[in-house]
């Protein structure tokens, strides 16, 4: 090490002194010391001399030296200049394992060359090695073990030394620091002395030196060849032999155990503690494989115990089963009255108490008073068929050396009432296992059978069981028991009359949070509050008991309410709940071990509660129906004045005065200015005229006024016509229409204003006269009203055929004139004016007249619109007769009502607006 | 004193496999010649008196190991030729050598602490170099014949 130590200075020299000047050069100075080893903590003094060529060559002195520790400048406080070529650096407390020191020189007073360099190393001496021992394993040589102390960081040699009080030992070197086997074999009975030396830069020291005779410091190898082997005469021994090495007297140490065993039984020390080569082992088990393993140490005990000897097992001899097997019997429920079913189970008896291999088992069944029957089964249960009688059965196992005792069972009469049970009983987890625990009942239990199953829904219980004596109140369950599994724990005690009656407990062997929570939904959901129910989860999801329900619920931007409900509820009242809110619920379930939470479920309360709505409703339709009855009640009572604003009576013509109809009172207006009003031939209005009844009878002059009147107005007018005529002319007459101002209109827009005169009085009412009227249509006028050529041809055809539908029309839909007392005076007036000079204007004012007859319905209507068709081929001579004495009261009104009428229909008994 | 005992029976114990040992790995006509070859007429073999006192004992004793361990050295050294193969008889003859090294050490220190003996004469057998095989085997099994025979006699002393 200090070698290459050496050889790194000198090439780190080197290549400093090259980089610097170019060439290999001698150093200028040199570091002492050369190498040097400091104690950690100590302080250190390095100079630097450089020679005096280089003094004068590079034109420096030692007061241009740096030095510099790891590359870094060392600061000038710890530098001195001793003379013109020494500098000397101190370091106090150093601290560092390596640091490179190396001396600078500022040549020409700028450029630094490095001048030499060493490596500083730093450490401890080493301490006194202790705890040195020493050990001899057999066959090869002794071996020491040393405590070397604290690291020293520096290259320490430890040394190992023995000798004899008359000779040494060849000294053993560690490699390691803390042990070295010797090169020579170990002489037994002689004392030797032994320590070590441990030895670097900064020291050299010695332990302790211990002696010692290696015969006691020997580790022997293991004993070999261990056999076992039984005995047939006694089941309970076994026989160990083994060899030893070498021909020291050796104790021994054996262990044994079963061989399912974890643990070893130590036979006492004080047995094998003389030197032996075999030991038998005793108050072993019957039928019983055991492991043995031996180890040795030398007579007195001095030295260290060998490895354990590779294990050898062995078994013991049978013996006759030292117990009866569990004893216990199931009747078939299912039995018949004289006969039943039993079903007799018994569990195969352990290793420890079969004692050896069991054969088979007798089982022997008495009944009460009578015979027995013997059964010899290789199974573990026995189906019989009993009578209702008291039953004994008894059962014992076998094996190759003998057999057990016997276990009795007694089946009751199958009337018989099991009482007597076992009080307090529970079952809970201990040590991994179930533990039940009950008080036994007041009468002498011979034992308990104790049964138990998994509960769940998807499978059966099917029930394992076992045995306890009479004596046992605690006991733990026996078996393969999974962990959150319900169980259902049976404890039946049995006394010597038979069994006594059974109670029941449920248990978990390790309970753990439930594998679903419940799944919540709501039974009534209200403006104000929400019932949720839910089901009990399963008992294969419980995994524990469950000890209560959480619901936790909140809207969707409310904090969560949580609250707690006893395990035994099914439903829960969430209240009081915000109105048309959407709540979202879910609901954890919570064993002792923790809880699972359930699916979420949301339901949203209705904005009104049950029966708001119809409480709102029902009363305002109820207002509403009694606001419309009163306004009908007062319509009804009102009704005249109603009738008297809205729908005022039309003034009965035959109440006017005579003298107002009369030609010869001058008009209200002029003929030329309702040209002039009505020259658009649009009526825009309707007026009433009334007219004051007058009861006189028409008389032949108002006749003559009224047909100088159309005299006068043909020649004046021509084909005009109107609503008017006296009195004495239409009373006669169901209806005669005429539109003096049609006739202008038709030539404009194609109007025709008709004028009924209704008969009969509205509604029942009889009129006491005739009631003008006025309608308006769009039914163009008669052709032969436009052209008075056609009339040439219309006079010539006599009584036509095309007349006679216009007549049966009229008969029939034109409110019965067969039985309007008119009729007659209709075609009387027929025949009057037939051939007639006047005849002429009477057609004209037929054609009008079948405009007349419209209101009697659609039918009608579209007779009426062919009616100019059929005015065109001429009109029927009754027809003529017809219009003809309706002119004249059209003229007659139209002088006096010259405004607009509304268009009605004509029916008998009265007339309805259009 | 223990460890002398011990030793002596040490060595009285595993004498007799040495000298089996011995003329076994020798060949005939050794084994089916043991005792016309190998019987016990060494003439120069130190004396032991075994009803002489603990002190004359103890020199004899040292006199009679040191003769023994050196003649087992030459034995030694000669069946590394002999017999190179014969392991077993290499390792209870240095086994031997071994204790009587240690034996000789307990000696001299009873004799040194307890009466003050610094210093006992010995002497040694002869040189077997010269002699040819037979004659180092037959010298060498008259040896251990010998060395059977004295051990057993002086472990039985103390």
């Amino acid at each position: 090490m200090s070698t290459l130590r050496i050889w790194l200075t000198q090439a780190l020299f080197i290549f400093l002194i090259t980089e610097s000047i170019g060439q290999l050069v001698e150093p200028c100075g040199y570091i002492y010391p050369e190498f040097p080893v400091v104690q950690r903590g100590s302080n250190f003094t390095a100079i630097c001399v450089l020679k005096e060529k280089c003094l004068q060559q590079y034109y420096v002195n030692a007061s241009y030296i740096v030095w510099k520790t790891n590359h870094v400048a060392v600061p000038k406080e710890q530098v001195t200049v001793i003379n013109r070529t020494t500098s000397s650096v101190t370091f106090t407390d150093m601290v560092l394992q390596t640091v490179q020191l190396t001396c600078n020189v500022l040549s020409f007073g700028q450029i630094e060359q490095n001048v030499y360099g060493t490596t500083v190393l730093s450490g401890f001496p080493p301490d006194i090695p202790t705890n040195l021992s020493c050990i001899v394993n057999e066959g090869k040589n002794m071996l020491c073990h040393w405590d070397p102390g604290r690291e020293t960081y520096l290259e320490t040699n430890y040394t190992l030394k023995s000798e004899w009080p008359t000779e040494k030992f060849a000294d053993c070197h560690s490699k390691h620091g803390t042990s070295c086997m010797v090169s020579f074999s170990p002489i037994y009975f002689v004392n030797i002395e032994v320590w070590v030396e441990a030895e670097n830069a900064l020291g050299k020291v010695s332990s302790e030196a211990i002696n010692f005779d290696p015969v006691d410091k020997v580790k022997h190898i293991p004993p070999y060849n261990l056999s076992v082997s039984n005995s047939e005469e006694l089941s309970s021994i076994l026989k160990l032999t083994w060899n030893n090495s070498g021909t020291l007297r050796l104790k021994s140490d054996i262990q044994y155990r079963t061989k399912d065993a974890s643990t070893w039984i130590q036979v006492p020390l004080e047995d094998t503690e003389s030197p032996r080569t075999s030991f038998t082992v005793q108050d072993l088990k019957p039928f019983t494989e055991y492991v043995f393993r031996i180890r040795t140490i030398k007579e007195d005990g001095k030295g260290y115990w060998s490895d354990w000897s590779e294990e050898a097992s062995g078994i013991t001899y049978e013996d006759r089963p030292s117990k009866p097997p569990s004893f216990w019997y199931k009747i078939n429920p299912s039995h018949t009255q004289e006969s039943r079913s039993a079903r007799l189970i018994w569990k195969e008896l352990p290793l420890s108490e079969a004692n050896g291999k069991i054969l088979d088992y007798e089982v022997i069944l008495t009944q009460w008073k009578s015979f027995s029957q013997n059964y010899t089964v290789n199974g573990t249960e026995l189906i019989v068929n009993l009578t209702n009688n008291h039953y004994i059965a008894s059962l014992a196992a076998r094996n190759v050396v003998g057999k057990s005792d016997t276990a009795v069972l007694t089946i009751p009469s199958s009337h018989f009432k099991a009482s007597h049970p076992v009080v307090d009983l529970k079952a809970f987890p201990k040590d991994n296992k179930l533990r039940v625990e009950w008080t036994a009942p007041h009468k002498p239990v011979k034992k308990y059978i104790i049964e138990w199953c998994v509960l769940s829904d998807n499978s059966p219980c099917v029930p394992d069981w076992q045995q306890e004596g009479g004596s046992v109140t605690q006991t733990y369950l026996r078996g393969s028991l999974l962990e959150s599994k319900c169980y259902l724990i049976t404890v039946t005690p049995v006394f010597t009359s038979g069994p006594g009656s059974s109670e029941s407990v449920k248990a978990y062997l390790k309970q753990a949070a439930p594998s679903r929570g419940p799944t919540v939904r709501t039974k009534k959901v209200g403006k104000n509050e929400a019932v949720l129910e839910w089901d009990q989860l399963p008992v294969d999801d419980q995994n524990g008991f469950i000890r209560n329900y959480s619901i936790s619920y909140r809207t969707s931007i409310g904090n969560e309410i949580v609250v707690n409900v006893d395990s035994s509820h099914t439903e829960y009242t969430l209240s009081p709940l915000s109105s048309d809110t959407l709540y979202m619920v879910r609901m954890a379930a919570y064993t002792d071990e923790g809880g699972k939470d359930g699916p979420e479920f949301t339901f949203t309360t209705p904005k009104f509660a049950q029966g708001e709505i119809e409480a709102i409703v029902v009363p305002v339709c109820l207002a509403f129906l009694l606001t419309t009855l009163l306004g009908v009640l007062f319509c009804f009572n009102k009704r005249d004045l109603i009738k008297k604003h809205i729908w005022p009576n039309v003034p009965d013509p035959s109440k006017s005065h005579i003298a107002q109809w009369s030609p010869h009172t001058p008009p209200r207006h002029n003929f030329n200015s309702k040209d002039q009003m009505y020259s658009d031939g649009n009526f825009t209005d309707v007026s009433v005229v009334e007219i004051e009844a007058n009861n006189k009878k028409p008389c032949p002059d108002d006749l003559k006024s009224l047909d100088l009147f159309k005299k006068e107005k043909i020649s004046t007018e021509g084909h005009s016509s109107g609503i008017g005529g006296s009195s004495c002319m239409s009373s006669s007459r169901p209806s005669i229409s005429s539109n003096e101002e049609n006739e202008s209109a038709q030539n404009t827009a194609s109007t025709v204003q008709y004028s009924t005169v209704v008969h009969s009085g509205y509604r029942h009412q009889v009129p006491s006269v005739q009631v003008f009227s006025r309608s308006e249509s769009t039914q163009p006028l008669l052709d032969s009203e436009e052209r008075p050529e056609d009339l040439q041809l219309a006079d010539n055809v006599d009584s036509s055929d095309e007349i006679l539908p216009r007549q049966q029309y009229f008969k029939q839909n034109c409110s019965q004139p067969e039985a309007n007392p008119d009729i007659s005076h209709f075609e009387r007036s027929n025949q009057v004016s037939s051939g007639s000079e006047e005849d002429f204007v009477r057609l004209k004012q037929q054609q009008v007249s079948d405009h007349i007859s419209q209101p009697c319905g659609s039918e009608q209507q579209r007779l009426f619109e062919e009616g100019p068709a059929t005015g065109a081929l001429g009109a029927g001579t009754d027809g003529q007769v017809e219009q003809f004495e309706s002119v004249g009261m059209e003229t007659a009104m139209d002088e006096e009502i010259p405004k607009s009428y509304l268009p009605q229909t004509v029916r008998q008994g009265g007339y309805m607006p259009q | 004193m223990s460890q002398i005992k011990n030793q002596l029976a040490q060595l009285n114990g595993s004498a007799n496999a040495l000298f089996i040992s011995y003329y076994t790995a020798q060949g005939e006509p050794f084994p089916n010649n043991v005792d016309k070859l190998c019987g016990p007429n060494m003439t120069d073999f130190p004396p032991f008196h075994a009803n002489g006192t603990e002190k004359t004992k103890l020199v004899e004793l040292y006199r009679m190991v040191a003769y023994l361990s050196a003649s087992l050295g030459n034995v030694t050294r000669d069946q590394r030729t002999l017999n190179p193969d014969a392991v077993s008889l290499h390792g209870k003859l240095n086994a031997t050598i071994d204790t009587m090294r240690g034996l000789l050490s307990n000696v001299l220190c009873r004799l040194c602490n307890k009466y003050h003996v610094g210093h006992v004469d010995v002497t040694y057998g002869p040189d077997t170099s010269s002699k040819d095989v037979f004659q180092k085997k037959k010298l060498g099994c008259q040896l251990l014949g010998t060395y059977k025979q004295v051990i057993s006699v002086v472990a039985q002393a103390f």
